[in-house]
């Protein structure tokens, strides 16, 4: 049996795959010389159903991309479509969207956290994660009227202004959230075990990183200071004060640092927000519903915006129809996962888990 | 230098610059040199007459982005020998539109089953006709018109 590679199907239902990813791995000992990712199993084509309807029927399946940050998804949506149909959003709106997919990014994190720490074999902090998501989630109720899948944002604002008693409940939220999350993440720190296992495994290099197209976390992970709110603004990210982490070293334990510390930082922007909010109105009203449906639009356009996985948009070709041509998703979740070879040959199986779930993969996004 | 054959812009302001498909290769290479080093995405657009190839560049140092299109009638080089990234995004552009890549490592369908038949983001995709997989015994897909015990 010495020198022999023995091959094992790693997935498509596994607890540790957070989906229905398979794994070629090829073994040689405990150590994995080959990994093919296979992937597809929940692909449903979200462009070629965008591309046959009306430019705001497409923003269902927008948000069932990444059923985690379904509003995160949305605003890539119309924030492309408004500028393809040159469409002016108010200023109340902008905010209010600001603050939202904050929250969202906020909850993302929580349940990768979470299902994370499950992945590494604790089970405390999973329900320590849920408690705090679903304080997220029950804000996030009260403004859209959704727990999971929003569908709140439109195309020319959002479909209902936010409420006095969230604003409350936001506050209130807040006063705790930094407390609660410091105590989640001393979990994580202080556990001998957790660091051992994640130090220096799953190493991607900055230079890999850049090419395999890796963004997001996993960017800031291995060592670049790169984040759109930052590097390109859009809504009014650039009125606002936050810092981007980033940490050196590329491995699992680096990304659990920087997607820790992108928590606080949303909580500041949204504090801020609530500071900021403007009065007015909260969507435009030249463009109601039935009136979406008939505007037509040319040219293309592509906005980039930082979704909790990396650079998130939709590339919007129209040819002068009330139909988009075509509708490309960029997804983070895609590239960050093809990168999955080169960080997990050469370790050993065990690391696996540690890996793959360190990327964040989800595959509403990955599969499209 | 590599010839351009037209710019243009899109609505938000980025460059689209027009190459001939014989010269992408080469053009996508001085790109990289000039510090475009991100390949975000290759995408493909069925025009019905003709395809088109969409590569869409990044510069990480100033932030500057840029979209370079080639006309194809199907056939296309692969960048795979400049970013490894563009491994997984031609193979899905070859397998939703149908884009041969040559010089691709791989080129297998990634999204849909192999021995899936047409390619769902051309514009004449047959939408009423179904397709069936069904697992062979070694475990590997096989696709056909009729219902059987798969999906």
């Amino acid at each position: 049996m010495q020198d022999k590679i023995v091959e094992v199907n790693f997935g498509p239902q596994h607890p540790s795959t957070h989906g229905v990813l398979r794994v070629k791995v090829k073994l040689d000992g405990e150590v994995i010389v080959d990994a093919q990712p296979v992937i597809g199993y929940l692909h449903r084509n979200a462009e070629k159903l965008s591309e046959m309807g009306y430019y705001p029927k497409a923003q269902i399946y927008v948000d069932r991309l990444d059923y985690a940050a379904a509003l995160n998804m949305e605003l890539g949506f119309v924030l492309s479509a408004e500028k393809l149909m040159d469409i002016q959003v108010p200023d109340r709106a902008l905010w209010i969207r600001m603050m939202m997919v904050e929250l969202n990014r906020i909850a993302s994190h929580f349940i990768w956290l979470g299902t994370h720490g499950l992945d590494m074999g604790m089970l405390s902090p999973f329900f320590y994660c849920f408690r705090e998501r679903e304080k997220v989630f029950r804000i996030l109720d009260e403004i859209t009227g959704s727990r999971l899948l929003y569908n709140y944002f439109a195309i020319g604002g959002v479909y209902s202004d936010v409420t006095p008693k969230s604003l409350e409940m936001i506050k209130t939220w807040l006063s705790d959230f930094d407390k609660n999350l410091t105590e989640i993440e001393n979990i994580f720190k202080k556990s001998y075990i957790y660091v051992a296992r994640t130090r220096g495994t799953g190493k991607l290099s900055l230079d890999d990183t850049i090419s395999y197209g890796v963004t997001g976390p996993m960017l800031r992970a291995a060592g670049k200071k790169w984040d759109l709110r930052k590097n390109r603004p859009y809504l009014h990210y650039d009125q606002i004060n936050f810092d981007v982490p980033s940490q050196q070293a590329g491995d699992v334990y680096a990304r659990m640092l920087v997607r820790i510390e992108e928590m606080h930082q949303s909580a500041r922007i949204v504090a801020q927000v609530l500071e900021k909010l403007p009065a007015g109105d909260f969507y435009n009203k030249k463009y109601s519903k039935p009136m979406l449906v008939r505007i037509k639009a040319t040219g293309e356009s592509y906005i980039p915006t930082e979704s909790p996985k990396g650079e998130f948009g939709i590339y919007l070709v129209g040819d002068g129809s009330a139909i988009p041509y075509r509708f490309r998703i960029r997804s983070p979740s895609f590239a960050n996962l093809s990168a999955a070879p080169a960080m997990l040959i050469g370790y050993k199986i065990a690391d696996m888990t540690a890996t793959l779930s360190s990327m964040d993969p989800v595959f509403g996004e990955v599969d499209r | 230098m590599i010839p351009v054959e037209s710019e243009a812009s899109s609505k938000d302001g980025v460059k689209i610059i027009y190459v001939a498909k014989e010269n992408i290769l080469q053009f996508l290479k001085e790109k990289k040199d000039e510090g475009f080093d991100y390949l975000l995405m290759i995408t493909g657009i069925d025009y019905k007459d003709h395809l088109e190839v969409v590569y869409h560049l990044l510069s990480s140092k100033s932030g500057e982005r840029l979209v370079v299109k080639a006309k194809t009638d199907g056939e296309i080089d692969s960048v795979t020998s400049l970013w490894k990234g563009a491994n997984w995004h031609e193979r899905e552009t070859w397998d939703l539109l149908g884009i041969k890549f040559n010089g691709h490592p791989n080129l297998k369908r990634i999204l849909l089953a192999e021995g899936w038949v047409g390619h769902p983001l051309r514009k004449d995709y047959p939408m009423d006709k179904k397709q069936y997989v069904n697992l062979k015994e070694d475990g590997d897909d096989t696709v056909s018109f009729e219902k059987k015990e798969g999906y």
